[in-house]
């Protein structure tokens, strides 16, 4: 049976419709009982979400269960949409390719399913991240949206392609102009080769007919533009082609306020303005106006608070980043911190450090999750709990921006991805992992290395005696983790 | 009226304001008796007053409880939504010092350019060269992004704000060095006592470096306040070093075989060696405080005997740094050959060891909590099996435990040190506990600070919501009845 579901999840693949790499989902799903806060719309207090055949298709304090529907009693958690990580260069093995300008490349060649850091964005409550190209480049590559769930990057894959990443900021060792230099050249690059490709067409065709040419090469690269086909275009220029006609967007870095301007121009004469989002550099709170003219969300630094020192007198100003874009009515989109302390790479956290601020709770909550949809350009289908959405939900056990809150369950395309009883690693840094093993005799030979891959899937199936009722056994055995939620808040 | 009439009028004013302007500020901030309500009240022993009041008087707590005898013309402070607890007390910090700083005001001290020379374990791989000098390979930085400690590469590294503090005070000189004192290389006007009060701790233990198996005396110190009466003791415990701290240094020793002499050239490479030194100190000081002759040629400096004598006696409290559970029994046996009674500071794998501790009575400072070891301990191989558990198992074991930030600060100051061990199990009280009245106890100040009782000093901080919630963060904090950080016009 197992045999078979691989089988059709392969057939599935390969005919083009992306599957997650778990087991087959049941079909419709309701979670009852929770607090629900959806983001879009006002918090329920106690309501049910219906998923089919993984989409959202009922939300609301009263909701009619199908009798054939699997019924998840989730009452005094929190349901909350799956976070979003926006932007983030780390499941690939290096961010960068050594040179500079290489549009032609796709994060899916580096994607490194088994890397770490996926396992802990799913433990952490993200439902998709945006693997990009690292921002030491000038043109990077193409970057998908992909779940951080899954063997393959095929499996993991959500959305692509989902932008082409550019760096206005100059790569390391060089400075602006030469940044700007090169990007101008490439755009310029570009026009050329257009040029000579439409006057081959041109040529061709008339060699085809066995004509002269008639005309000079201006008016023959007017006639051969119609002659171009899409496949006729090389790699190396496909995307940027792309780009420049509205088709792709960009994600564009900016290091420092200055750069914001830079990047407009660019965006400007090569027709990207209204599909670029830009990437932040701590300081670029400084353009605020111009930011907020561009009307696009902008994705900000994982380092909310900006310290600036006055080299006559001394004094240190302390700027809370996020509370500039709030004041100013800018969309931000916040990125957990990847490396250092145990708080910031939650980005339930990172919104929580906003409130502490003084940003707006609704506001810190859509900067986690619709407002980095927003600028991927996913937010019909991510980033909220609304009916017609695909069901990416993470359940809380309490509120998400009280640091004790933990992420209980993940569910991604209505299928339970995560579950915080089964999470071995995360037990072992707890002191939980006796509990586990009397728990359910299993022997307990999940040694700390499993990865995640190994540990969802295959212990599913060996531990469970039906395999088509995964939820179900879960959710039956009762939570024996010790850790209170105080709200102490 | 002519300007010359005008002038002397502006003078008179101006003369006015000077006499009377300075005392009405002094006034306003110590003399006043200030009444404090807020939603909750924490005592610091782990009880709570739900909207409580504090009384405060001269600098004193004066009254804590409900509906108290206010005094008229008493200043009414009423926060309904936020909360009240003691100043913070961190029994293990690592103060900024005054040595090894370059003239850029960044304090790299010749252990981190070691660290950062050789580790790479680091979240960027020659951390040096990032915020030094020589970084020229973008690769360091895994995840693409800049450093979180210096901005680079995306903008020049801010070498000015000289945020990082790792190590106090590295004395080298000598393996046995307790006559030295850690207030000595300590300057009370750093920003960094700025940056621990905006965090709520008004009361701290500068602790000695961990690079001298017997290392410096401590001091215990106010964060805010005047400065001359921001000491509380000059010269308190004797700290001393298990594992691989005072030994790493030590790879060059092959004195005097190989090597020449310098300040790395020390003497014990292993952990015998290192607990050979302080055995043979302790062992050599009781001889001599007999009358009997010493033998051998590491013998400690008749100074460092003197204080070592304190604590042999008892009269000098010791605190021994121990991570691995090797290293915390090695400090348990030595300081039972001596019959000394210690603190263990660190104790990385406590959680391993519980029954031993509790055996032995004894208390622990822990932290900071981590998984991945933040700063100079990333090179060492002690922190490998660090849990986020510990302090939950140590609590519940009943030992006596205090939570401590050590080098970091802001954000990741003790105030998060107290919300991570939240999460990770421990009770609100427990928690209180641990960074107010035990760090009181075990620094011996629980008579003067640590709580919110009649007579004591009145440190308090008031907090927006709930202390060491994420979305909480001190407002006031009063050192002695002086309010010392305000954050009410910025944030409220």
């Amino acid at each position: 049976m197992k045999a078979k579901a691989i089988v059709i999840a392969g057939w599935l693949v390969f005919s083009g419709i992306v599957m997650p790499a778990v087991a087959a989902p049941p079909a419709k799903l309701a979670l009852t009982g929770a607090r629900i806060i959806p983001v879009v719309g006002d918090d329920i207090p106690s309501g049910t979400i219906l998923i089919e055949h993984g989409v959202i298709t009922a939300i609301g304090e009263k909701v009619s269960v199908p009798y054939d529907a699997m019924e998840i009693d989730v009452s005094g958690k929190v349901l909350f949409p799956g976070m979003i990580d926006v932007h983030s260069s780390r499941g690939l093995d290096v961010a960068n390719e050594n040179f500079s300008v290489s549009p032609f490349l796709d994060v899916y060649d580096a994607i490194d399913p088994s890397r770490r850091f996926f396992e802990n964005a799913l433990r952490d409550g993200f439902s998709a991240v945006h693997v990009i190209v690292g921002n030491n480049c000038v043109i990077g590559g193409l970057s998908r949206v992909v779940r951080p769930i899954g063997l393959t990057p095929d499996e993991m894959t959500f959305h692509t392609p989902t932008a082409l990443k550019l760096s206005v900021a100059p790569k390391h060792g060089w400075d602006r102009m030469r940044q700007m230099a090169e990007l101008r050249e490439t755009f310029l690059e570009l026009k050329d080769y257009l040029g000579n490709l439409a006057e081959e067409k041109y040529e061709k065709s008339l060699e085809d007919k066995d004509e002269e040419i008639d005309v000079g090469p201006d008016e023959a690269r007017e006639r051969g533009e119609k002659l171009i086909r899409p496949e006729d275009y090389d790699d190396k220029h496909r995307n940027l082609i792309k780009l420049t006609r509205g088709d792709l967007d960009a994600f564009v870095y900016c290091g420092t306020a200055s750069d914001i301007s830079r990047a407009k121009t660019i965006a400007e004469e090569n027709g990207f303005l209204k599909h670029m989002t830009l990437v932040l550099g701590v300081d670029c709170f400084k353009a605020v106006a111009e930011l907020k003219s561009l009307k696009r969300p902008v994705v900000l630094d994982p380092q909310l608070l900006y310290r600036e020192r006055d080299p006559i007198t001394g004094k240190i100003r302390e700027t809370f980043v996020p509370k500039v874009f709030a004041d100013a009515r800018v969309r931000f989109a916040l990125q957990p911190m990847s490396s250092g302390s145990l708080a910031e790479r939650y980005l339930n956290y990172q919104a929580a450090r906003c409130v502490r601020a003084g940003v707006s709770r609704k506001k810190a909550l859509r900067a986690i999750t619709i407002n980095p949809a927003k600028a991927l350009g996913l937010e019909k289908r991510i980033g909220s709990l609304e009916v017609g959405k695909v069901a990416d939900i993470v359940v809380f056990s309490g509120d998400p921006l009280d640091f004790n809150t933990w992420v209980e369950k993940v569910y991604i395309d209505g299928i339970k991805a995560y579950d915080r009883e089964e999470d071995a690693r995360l037990k072992e840094l707890l002191g939980q992992e006796r509990n586990r093993l009397s728990k359910s005799d299993k022997g307990g030979d999940e040694n700390e290395e499993t990865e995640k891959s190994e540990s969802e899937e295959p212990a599913k199936a060996v531990g469970n005696k039906q395999e088509d009722g995964t939820d179900k056994k879960s959710d039956d055995s009762k939570s024996t983790i010790t850790t209170e939620d105080q709200p102490s808040d | 009226m002519n300007t010359r009439s005008l002038k002397r009028l502006c003078a008179v004013f101006v003369g006015i304001l000077g006499v009377i302007g300075p005392r009405s500020v002094i006034a306003n901030d110590v003399i006043e008796t200030i009444v404090l309500k807020a939603g909750l009240i924490h005592i610091g022993d782990g009880s709570v007053i739900e909207n409580g009041e504090v009384l405060v008087a001269a600098g004193r707590i004066v009254a804590v409880g409900h509906k108290l005898d206010v005094p008229q013309g008493a200043k009414v402070i009423e926060y309904p939504n936020g909360s009240i607890t003691p100043g913070l007390i961190d029994a293990n910090a690592a103060l900024e010092s005054i040595d090894m700083a370059n003239p850029a005001g960044y304090r790299l001290t010749a252990s981190e350019v070691a660290h950062s020379v050789f580790c790479k374990t680091d979240h960027h791989e020659p951390a040096v060269g990032c915020c030094g000098s020589k970084c020229s390979r973008a690769i360091m930085h895994a995840d693409g992004k800049h450093c979180k400690e210096c901005g680079f590469p995306n903008k020049p590294p801010d070498l000015s704000l000289g945020t990082r503090t790792w190590h106090s005070s590295s004395e080298q000189s000598s393996e046995v060095i307790p006559e030295t004192r850690v207030l000595d290389s300590v300057n009370l006007r750093s920003p960094d006592f700025g940056r621990l009060v905006g965090g709520g701790v008004t009361t701290v233990f500068a602790a000695p470096d961990s690079a001298a198996v017997i290392s410096s005396q401590g001091a215990i110190l106010r964060t805010a306040g005047s400065f001359s009466d921001r000491v509380i003791r000059e010269a308190d415990a004797v700290k001393a070093s298990m594992g691989t701290d005072p030994s790493w240094k030590g790879n060059r020793n092959r004195l005097p075989f190989r090597s020449f002499v310098d300040f790395h050239s020390r003497r014990p490479t292993t952990r015998m060696g290192v607990t050979w030194v302080f055995r043979k100190s302790l062992h050599d000081t009781r001889r001599h405080a007999q009358g009997m002759g010493i033998h051998g040629a590491d013998s400690p400096s008749e100074p460092a005997m003197d204080i070592l004598k304190g604590v042999l006696d008892g009269r000098t409290p010791l605190r021994i740094q121990a991570r691995q559970q090797n290293d915390i029994a090695a400090a348990i046996r030595l300081a039972g050959e001596f019959g000394l009674s210690f603190v263990l500071e660190e104790a990385t794998e406590a959680h391993r060891c519980i029954d031993m501790l509790k055996a032995n009575s004894v208390p622990v400072v822990y932290g900071p909590i981590y998984v991945n070891a933040p700063g100079y301990r990333a090179r060492s191989r002690e922190v490998s099996r660090a849990r986020l558990h510990t302090m939950r198992v140590l609590v519940e074991a009943g030992v006596e435990v205090a939570l401590t930030a050590q080098e970091l600060r802001e954000e990741d100051g003790l105030a998060r040190q107290a919300m991570y061990a939240l999460r990770y199990g421990v009770e609100m009280a427990d928690v209180m506990k641990a960074v107010t009245l035990t760090p009181a106890r075990i620094l011996g100040i629980e008579d003067e600070v640590g709580t919110l009782e009649v007579g004591k000093r009145a440190d308090l901080v008031l907090w927006k919501s709930g202390p060491f919630a994420a979305t909480s963060e001190p407002i006031v904090v009063w050192s002695g009845g002086e309010i010392v950080v305000d954050r009410r016009k910025e944030k409220i």
